[in-house]
């Protein structure tokens, strides 16, 4: 397995346990008793900010995850997991739907993908044919949503109240959509591509859940129609048995449950297009807590992140003791080449050691060693930087949307 | 791998790395979220109205301070242009519902633990 070496043996005893189950199609024979009764009893949780009290609930094919609303189910991962390793099992990725019109039951058999549009060739694939357009490709991708960690937005900012677990890092498997592309043969004239999912309105006239990239981006040989993540097929929730993977790029284009694909031959202006999902225009992606911004763009790349995921907050370390810390970083694709941390709230910093690089979309694992000096409180604290030079600010960035936190976290310990 | 899941596919079709032979189903966990009872006469227009399309859960997990603006442009965004079906005559009583329920005009009243 590829992912073997970055999960510690629990986990790997877990999941070797978990595809045997599915593999012989036990599972729900076995999760009759001891796993039901375990979902049953959900536990509880608070996330750090004002009315962050949650559900753990385990949603099919997912363990225990943070119940952010249930129709549509919107799950989050646990922050705890991203300390088991660069690679997010399957299991533990976190959820977003917009609509609760979800596919619950899909035959890959009569599953058919459509291709239309600004094409000489409009296509309907079935999966089989998908996978026949050319050698299936892989990438170790972050996932993360637009709105990760908004509920620790100050001023707060309206919408899903999530702490930091709407990301994940998990090795895609598929085949790059500039193959479709090539089949269905792109007109000249053409400007973007729009993506459409199973995934429905409830009633009315909701608009659909609709995403586009400009044609540039949809032909960079990186955009992906994944059918794997870390080895198997897509849990359903994340997407089965198709998704868009879009590397570098907020989660809002991974389209899931692929359906419908149109090249257009204008910019594709739907609700989720505009006016959702936008960032102010300007270097920042900010404005003045409080205010709106004079001009938006459609949200794009990451930015900057990294964590500390082996301490949290409250824990206790022992004076003259080293400890090792540990954590992840990543950004929208420039490769992260440098995480400093500090142990004095930032006041001096010292290299971390990189972990394996599992390329530059990826997590990258980092360590520090820390022995602190005395008894009393630190603030410990990790800042990445990419390839391109940059890196995360000190105080946090705002907007109103709530979106692209990535302010230099901060760990508030004591040594005793 | 969880209970509820019913995988109906072969080992044989794992094991050749084609795309399964049957259905994926999944059946979602019971949706247990009840919007907070009250006098209001709101409270009984959010449960048709807003429950019709999501979960309870949209609205308890909102950040507290959230002011009447806030609830009043979501109920209409949930008619236009998300599409929900209720009439503009009861907006009102919803949103005065919402914020006196969940957001900024919330009673002072109960205890922190029942806030909640």
């Amino acid at each position: 397995m590829a992912t073997s070496n970055s999960l510690t043996p629990g986990a790997l005893q877990r999941r070797a346990f978990l595809k045997q189950a599915g593999t012989l199609g036990a599972a729900s024979a076995l999760g009759g008793t001891g796993l039901a009764a375990f979902a049953a009893e959900s536990s509880r949780l608070i996330l750090p900010f004002d009315n962050g009290e949650r559900e753990l609930v385990a949603y099919p094919q997912k363990r225990p995850l943070i119940l952010l609303t249930a129709r549509p189910p919107q799950l989050e991962t646990p922050f705890s997991i991203f300390n088991e390793g660069e690679i997010t099992p399957n299991d533990a990725f976190f959820v977003r739907y917009h609509w609760s019109g979800i596919p619950t039951s899909i035959d890959p058999q009569s599953y058919r993908l459509k291709v239309g549009g600004n094409v000489n060739t409009p296509l309907e694939l079935s999966l089989t044919e998908i996978r026949q357009l050319g050698d299936a490709v892989e990438v170790v991708a972050v996932n993360q949503c637009s709105g990760n960690s908004r509920g620790l937005f100050a001023p707060r900012a309206n919408g899903g109240q999530l702490s930091n677990g709407a990301m994940g890092n998990a090795r895609w498997t598929g085949i790059p959509l500039k193959k479709l592309l090539e089949k269905a043969g792109v007109k000249a004239g053409s400007v973007q591509v729009s993506f459409n999912g199973l995934d429905t309105p409830p009633t009315g006239d909701g608009p659909d859940f609709v995403k586009a990239l400009n044609l540039d981006h949809a032909m960079d040989g990186e955009v992906m129609l994944a059918w794997q993540m870390n080895g198997a097929d897509l849990p359903m929730l994340n997407g089965y048995p198709l998704r868009l993977v879009v590397p570098g790029h907020y989660g809002t284009y991974w389209v899931k449950h692929l359906s419908d694909i149109i090249v257009t031959d204008k910019p594709f202006e739907g609700f989720w297009m505009n006016p959702a999902y936008r960032i102010p225009d300007n270097g920042c992606a900010c404005v003045e807590p409080g205010t709106a911004p004079a001009r938006t763009v459609p949200i794009g790349r990451f930015n900057v992140r990294s964590f500390i995921t082996s301490v949290s907050d409250g824990a206790r370390l022992h004076a003259g003791k080293p400890v090792l810390v540990r954590g992840i970083a990543f950004d929208g694709g420039y490769g992260i080449t440098e995480v400093a941390f500090s142990s004095d709230g930032g006041k001096s910093w010292q290299s971390a050691q990189l972990g394996k690089d599992l390329g530059r979309y990826s997590f990258r694992g980092w360590s520090a060693s820390f022995t602190p000096p005395r008894k009393g409180a630190y603030e410990l604290r990790v800042r990445a930087i990419n390839r391109a030079g940059q890196s995360q600010p000190m105080t946090a960035l705002w907007n109103p949307a709530g979106y692209m936190r990535n302010v230099v976290e901060s760990v508030r310990v004591t040594a005793v | 791998m969880n209970p509820s899941t019913l995988i109906r596919r072969t080992a044989l079709a794992l094991l050749l790395a084609a795309p399964a032979a049957f259905a994926l189903d999944i059946d979602l966990p019971p949706e247990t979220a009840l919007f907070k009872p009250s006098a209001l006469p709101g409270y009984e227009l959010v449960q048709r109205n807003c429950m019709t399309c999501h979960s309870v859960h949209y609205v308890q997990s909102q950040p507290p301070m959230s002011p009447r603006p806030y609830w009043e442009a979501t109920v209409k965004k949930m008619k236009k242009p998300f599409g929900a079906q209720f009439p503009d005559a009861e907006i009102p009583a919803m949103v005065d519902y919402l914020v006196k329920t969940y957001g900024a005009e919330r009673s002072t009243a109960p205890p922190p633990a029942a806030a909640k």
